[in-house]
């Protein structure tokens, strides 16, 4: 479960994150849009631990980020707008490497496995990165995510470099790990895939959480043109 | 946890092309340098064993003439060149490495290296000294500069953080990681110096030179792992990889180039040192109120003459069992010896506190502490040098008083025509060059070890204060 309770981050006078109220539930899958700098990524830096908030609190599942940062990270996996990882490093060792700090040992099998469960073909998994794709960098850091068997998951437009296909394949993945109680949040750009794969919508404007909807209840021309308002 | 992120550093770097090719000039020109400067020292040390063997064979096929002539006949003192000194030239290549050695004259130590060559050789040569001092470092720049800092720009650090491992751990990791890439680089170059100083254990080889060759090692291990952890460190804290690879390179052009220039001209200002001509002057000017070995109508040798007549107890010259020119000799011997040597220790005492200048910046800058630690250790100092000139100066003073008293003891006042043969010469050991006490060379150089140490330290603590967040 990830909460943010009166969650603000202020850099002098600029107010980057304010007062933000937000509870994402064990299974629940919620989507954050909003321009650059509408607060998306502080808000996720805030749950990672990357930032201290100035007020508030940011909590997984009921334990203070800013008191136990390394506590919660165990619970947490993280894939960033790029994944670029370590380009002379296989994506099998890549994926064995993050897998091992994170206190997990997997056999190569099992490391395919995950790699191939994230969509990248088989032939690439003993390959090293420099040969790859911006796709298939990220379905690494899918498969470094999906190792994990995090309770919460934190994505910061994990899209944006996947093609229709692979992103489809995604969101496929996002709902089956939502159906086995992991928490997502997401910051996206993408209005339409969010609504196709998330439970909740918000949308974010200056630094504040403006409005939230329900994803089933609203359609992919209303979401956009409440985004528009929004915004 | 560090040793994952270590391996990981390791195994990425060794598949680096860029990495390859780098680190593979290095080691060819610490091999190049080694072998070389083995080759070179090889040749320099049997020439000077022949030079100093031919020296002896003169003195001792010079004839039969008098004693006294056979002291301005004289020898000369040669010079070995310590063991190790083929891994850091040193001072060697500018000191002079002969020593002529006559009677009521000491000589500088004459024929230099650098006389030879072209002035080019002010630029350095190549040797293991100079790769590991200065080339090593740049090596090190380049694989630590981005560090963190690529992570961070491709925000692979915060995967990896938010994989449950702390920042710390992961500046450990990567400092373990570049010092075992750079050991690999490093340690088969030890092994091979070792062996190769092991094998000549014909040649003055003895625990010592074990221990200096020891030290020597660990040295540029520690000063190359300072090298590590500030470059890590200034990674961590640099806002972008250019930033990054800036500052490090001036870190590297203050440290290995810019300070120690600029600290020999600052140590010169303060102490400085008399010319050789200006040296000379004030010697010849001390030798002239002394007593004149030659000169039977100085006042002093008038005093010396009534004090041995009176020891004796007879009236004149003719009657003494001794001969009086011989005392006279070795008197005035003594005195240039003296007048000597007293110059020669204040002009030491004015390099020792030029040193000191030089081991004080050492606390601000690891290089001048590695380099004289280097120095010392390979035997290619300016102390080593300085102690060789006092055994050449305690030898001739030897071989001339030799001759002076044999004179003394078995000729009279005046005769000229005496004439003694090979056995006399014979009587005289063959100057034989002994290294410095050990343990004062380790105190000389306490300070440098001891910068070296703090540099450690300080190293330790800047990546220990490593922080990660993004605001």
């Amino acid at each position: 479960m990830l909460q943010a309770t009166n969650l603000t981050k202020k850099y002098g006078e600029q107010t980057a994150l304010n007062s933000l109220n937000l509870t994402i539930k064990e299974g629940e899958i919620f989507a954050l849009l909003g321009q650059n700098g509408a607060g998306k990524t502080t808000t996720i830096n805030c749950f990672l631990g990357f930032i201290e908030p100035s007020s508030g609190s940011a909590s997984i599942n009921g334990v203070s980020v800013a008191e136990n940062a390394l506590a919660t990270k165990k619970d947490i996996a993280y894939i960033p707008e790029t994944v670029m990882l370590y380009p002379n490093l296989t994506g099998i060792e890549n994926l064995a490497f993050f897998s091992q700090l994170a206190g997990f040992k997997y056999s190569d099998e099992q490391l395919g496995g995950f790699l191939s469960k994230a969509g990248l073909q088989n032939t690439a998994h003993t390959q090293r990165l420099e040969g790859y794709s911006k796709g298939m960098r990220q379905k690494v850091g899918i498969a470094i995510a999906l190792a994990k068997n995090a309770k919460a998951l934190l994505l910061d437009e994990p899209t944006s470099g996947l093609d229709p296909k692979a992103a489809n394949e995604f969101s496929d993945i996002l709902r089956e790990l939502a159906k086995n109680g992991t928490a997502v949040l997401m910051a996206t750009h993408d209005i339409f895939r969010a609504r196709e794969v998330a439970n909740r919508i918000g949308i974010m404007k200056e630094g504040n959480l403006v409005s939230v909807v329900d994803a089933a209840t609203i359609s992919a021309n209303e979401l956009e043109k409440l985004y528009l308002q929004t915004v | 946890m560090k040793k994952i992120i270590a391996k990981k550093e390791f195994i990425s770097l060794w598949r680096d092309r860029r990495f390859g090719i780098v680190g593979g000039i290095i080691v060819l020109l610490l091999l190049t340098a080694t072998i070389v400067g083995y080759l070179n020292y090889q040749k320099i040390q049997t020439e000077r064993a022949s030079a100093a063997k031919s020296a002896n064979d003169l003195w001792m096929n010079q004839g039969n003439k008098n004693p006294h002539s056979a002291a301005h006949y004289g020898s000369f003192a040669y010079r070995p060149k310590s063991p190790l000194s083929f891994l850091d030239f040193g001072t060697d290549t500018f000191t002079g490495m002969s020593v002529r050695l006559e009677a009521h004259k000491q000589n500088d130590a004459v024929f230099s290296a650098a006389q030879d060559a072209s002035s080019l050789i002010r630029f350095g040569e190549l040797t293991v000294a100079f790769v590991l001092q200065i080339l090593m470092p740049l090596l090190i720049i380049f694989l630590c500069f981005n560090a963190f800092t690529q992570e961070k720009e491709e925000k692979t650090l915060q995967i990896l953080l938010s994989q449950g491992i702390s920042i710390k751990e992961v500046a450990w990791g990567k400092v373990l990681g570049f010092s075992g890439v750079i050991a690999c680089l490093v340690i088969p170059i030890i092994l091979i110096i070792s062996v190769l100083i092991a094998l000549q254990a014909d040649m003055s080889f003895d625990g010592n030179w074990l221990i200096r060759t020891g030290l020597l090692a660990l040295g540029y291990l520690a000063y190359l792992f300072v090298f590590i952890m500030v470059s890590v460190a200034v990674s961590a804290r640099a806002t972008s990889s250019r930033n990054a690879l800036l500052s490090l390179l001036a870190v590297w052009v203050f440290a290995c180039i810019i300070i120690p220039k600029a600290t020999v001209n600052v140590a010169s200002n303060l102490f400085p040192v008399p010319s050789n001509f200006a040296f000379n002057e004030k010697i010849k000017e001390d030798e002239a109120k002394g007593i004149d070995g030659h000169n039977p109508e100085d006042e002093r040798a008038k005093v010396l003459e009534k004090e041995i007549l009176k020891k004796y107890k007879v009236d004149s010259l003719s009657q003494l069992p001794v001969n009086f020119d011989a005392i006279q000799m070795q008197e005035g011997e003594k005195y240039t010896s003296m007048v000597y040597n007293k110059h020669f220790s204040e002009l030491q005492d004015t390099y020792k506190a030029q040193n000191r200048v030089s081991e004080m910046v050492g606390f601000l800058n690891p290089f001048l502490a590695i380099r004289q630690l280097s120095m010392a250790m390979a035997g290619s100092d300016y102390v080593t040098h300085a102690n060789f000139q006092q055994q050449a100066e305690a030898h001739r003073f030897k071989l001339v008083a030799q001759m002076n008293n044999y004179m003394r003891d078995n000729s009279k006042t005046g005769d000229w025509e005496f004439t003694v043969n090979k056995e006399v010469w014979s009587k005289l050991p063959a100057f034989q060059y002994k290294e410095p006490n050990f343990g004062s060379v380790i105190a000389q150089n306490l300070l440098a070890i001891f910068a070296l140490i703090v540099w450690v330290f300080v190293g330790v603590w800047s990546v220990s204060k490593i922080k990660f967040s993004i605001n």
